[in-house]
């Protein structure tokens, strides 16, 4: 493994494992809203993860119409005359939706669903953006020109509205909801990837590399996409709060599997209809999207602050 | 820019016809109570069936030679489109009669509208707040104006503006009664009545409300129109601004530490001098490059805005477009938007040569 070492004292030089955790730790000492974001988002992941525990999955499905858009926090007070009130004993922090659900645990069931979206999204973008991103920086030529105007191609077109005749054409689910955005996201990835790898390949190490015998798959996967990828990443980590936007931003529309899916968007959705009846029900999942992606930027604003040497003072 | 159109329009095309069986094509134009051979005289005028096709089961059932193949649909398509002919629109409410042509070309003002306000709430919001967060940097101007475009990249537009709504109209009362005039007829008459306007009718010149209500010296229609395009135009702006905000406060940073502006400041140069004389001319070239990005962004955005506040705009109609699968509409509108953002990002890298005579191309 020789031809890897100019790569690992490369990126030790520039970048150095630890020195970086050391700068993170103190960055996040340093700078609360840093702290925040890394709070917020892993806070969001974790409850993700444990939504199931908390909330009984399937109730999602039923309907006690006998308690639609009730509310009985006796700290907010809406002053808006036909409120009523939840007659029994249980509480519903949040109100009751328009199926008669505590609106708190269709929020709780509904955060690993964006999540999970956002994050396969940003995950299957990154890897085409490495793919083809690399291949038409590190070729160049007639390659780079054929992927490039089919970004463009995409990249004239308002995504949202790709998104919403892919989920149309394709059926309603979630995994087209995925699809769709994905379509209207790789791009950008490419773009970014593309322009590192050009930067990248007019280092001394690639030519190191190519004298040394290694093949092309080998130095750009291997060692320029490796040295290049951070900023892609840091995207990455700031996209997560986008596509969360624009996931629900369809749903919210009525691209959506069903109206009694518990996601973000949709609850939403089933809100806007009794907007000045019963506001708690559009207020509280896009303050539960506008909190989730609030702290992914602000983590992924932190990450670029420890990998950006250029804002290091 | 040709072949992104054509690339475009090909996508559009296999996207709405060529993934679903060649029935569905039809399926927004026939009713129960047509006949077979009235269902068949409908696919072959949209250019789904062949002239030779003997049935309309036949077709149903893909008998071999009676479905065009997608490329002669598409073609077919193409050579209408190109003389002009964009057929007729399924917009739900729109009998079937109105050309696309012209359901587009009424609607897409109100669109042009509030992306234009959108833009300029974004410029004379966005930049000044990038500016002051740059030159109080680390001072409470800076936190807030931070806070604000962090704020803005992180909102769900929609919810923004469903929030606007809840507050103007169940908490926030301008003279009890809102701010539109009280008098719905007063808006709707033509003070000076060019040739074609009916009078006692709104004056419609160019379709876009402000600009007829200013065209027509129709001063309460103009009232009304500004009062009603505020929300959705800051609901649109709201994201970016937020990021317009952050890549001025970035690029400010930087110029500010440069050397010319030390030898500005030592030339005793008001701060402001300083700022909006030597720094910002530099410091603008950033965001004047996103800008055509941002008009791609502003007119995906309306199509949320739009349908949040009921405006009727072309990016509204998409979404039923879309719900219809009603390709003349849905490629009408792409191909539009398409040209919109390709000539901006021309005039885009146009105006940053002239801002910055250091690119030439």
């Amino acid at each position: 493994m020789k031809a890897s070492k100019p790569e690992e004292s490369q990126s030790s030089d520039r970048y150095g494992g630890r020195a970086d955790l050391k700068y993170a730790l103190h960055l996040l000492r340093r700078n609360p809203i840093v702290l925040a974001g890394v709070t917020i988002s892993v806070a969001s992941v974790l409850l993700a993860l444990l939504s199931p525990l908390i909330v009984n999955p399937t109730s999602w499905n039923q309907q006690p119409l006998n308690l639609r858009l009730c509310w009985n926090n006796p700290i907010v007070n809406w002053q808006i005359a036909n409120v009523f009130n939840c007659g029994g004993s249980a509480v519903y922090p949040l109100g009751t939706d328009s199926y008669g659900r505590s609106l708190l645990q269709m929020i709780i069931l509904a955060i690993p669903v964006d999540l999970e979206i956002a994050f396969e999204v940003v995950a299957s973008a990154v890897v085409i953006g490495v793919f083809f991103g690399g291949l038409a920086g590190y070729k160049g030529g007639i390659v780079d020109e054929a992927i490039l105007r089919v970004t463009d191609v995409f990249l004239a077109i308002p995504g949202i509205l790709l998104a919403i005749v892919l989920i149309v054409v394709l059926g309603r689910s979630l995994p087209t909801l995925t699809i769709a955005v994905l379509t209207t996201w790789w791009p950008y990835y490419v773009r970014l990837m593309r322009s590192q790898v050009l930067s990248e390949k007019e280092k001394p190490y690639v030519e190191r590399l190519r004298a040394m015998g290694a093949g092309d798959v080998r130095i750009l996967y291997g060692h320029i996409v490796q040295n290049s990828i951070y900023p892609v990443l840091v995207q990455a980590t700031l996209d997560i709060g986008s596509v969360i936007l624009t996931v629900s931003a369809l749903t919210f529309i009525g691209l959506t599997p069903s109206p009694l899916l518990p996601e973000l968007g949709n609850l939403a959705n089933q809100g806007i209809q009794y907007i000045f009846t019963a506001p708690w029900l559009i207020l509280f999942p896009g303050l539960t999207i506008l909190i989730i992606s609030l702290g992914f930027n602000l983590l992924g604003d932190g990450i670029r602050d420890v990998f950006d040497p250029r804002l290091r003072r | 820019m040709i072949f992104v159109l054509l690339a475009l329009s090909v996508l559009i095309f296999y996207l709405t016809r060529g993934l679903l069986p060649p029935t569905t094509a039809l399926a927004a134009y026939i009713t129960p109570r047509m006949d077979d051979s009235a269902k068949l005289s409908v696919a072959r005028a949209l250019g789904v069936a062949t002239t030779s096709c003997p049935s309309y089961s036949a077709f149903v059932s893909l008998q071999g030679g009676c479905v065009v193949p997608l490329w002669g649909q598409y073609v077919g398509w193409l050579e209408n489109a190109l003389a002009g002919n964009w057929g007729l629109t399924l917009l739900p409410g729109i009998s079937g009669t109105d050309t696309t042509w012209h359901v587009f070309f009424s609607r897409f003002p109100y669109t042009a509208e509030l992306a234009i306000a959108g833009a300029f709430l974004t410029i004379i919001i966005g930049i000044p707040l990038g500016i002051v967060s740059a030159t109080h940097n680390n001072k409470l101007p800076d936190h807030i104006s931070r806070m604000v475009s962090l704020g803005g990249y992180s909102i769900p537009q929609f919810w923004f503006g469903a929030v606007l709504q809840i507050l103007f109209v169940l908490y926030i009362r301008v003279n009890g009664s809102g701010l539109l005039s009280a008098n719905s007829t007063v808006a709707t008459r033509c003070v000076i009545c060019f040739s074609g306007v009916v009078p006692g009718e709104i004056a419609r010149y160019s379709g876009i409300p402000l600009l007829d209500g200013i065209l027509s010296l129709n001063f309460p229609y103009f009232w009304d129109s500004v009062v009603a395009l505020i929300l959705p135009a800051l609901t649109l702006a709201i994201t970016s601004i937020g990021a317009i905000s952050r890549i001025v406060r970035s690029s400010m940073m930087e110029v500010l530490r440069q050397d010319y502006i030390t030898l500005a400041r030592s030339k005793g140069l008001k701060e402001n001098v300083v700022i909006y004389r030597h720094a910002l001319r530099n410091a603008i070239l950033p965001a004047v490059t996103v800008s055509g990005l941002l008009v791609a962004y502003l007119l995906g955005g309306a199509v949320i805005v739009e349908i949040v506040f009921s405006w009727p705009g072309v990016g509204n109609a998409s979404l039923a477009a879309a719900n219809v699968l009603d390709i003349n509409f849905l490629e009408l509108y792409v191909l539009v938007t398409a040209v919109i953002i390709v000539v901006t990002n021309l005039a885009v890298d146009v105006i940053y040569a002239k801002l910055d005579p250091r690119i030439r191309y």
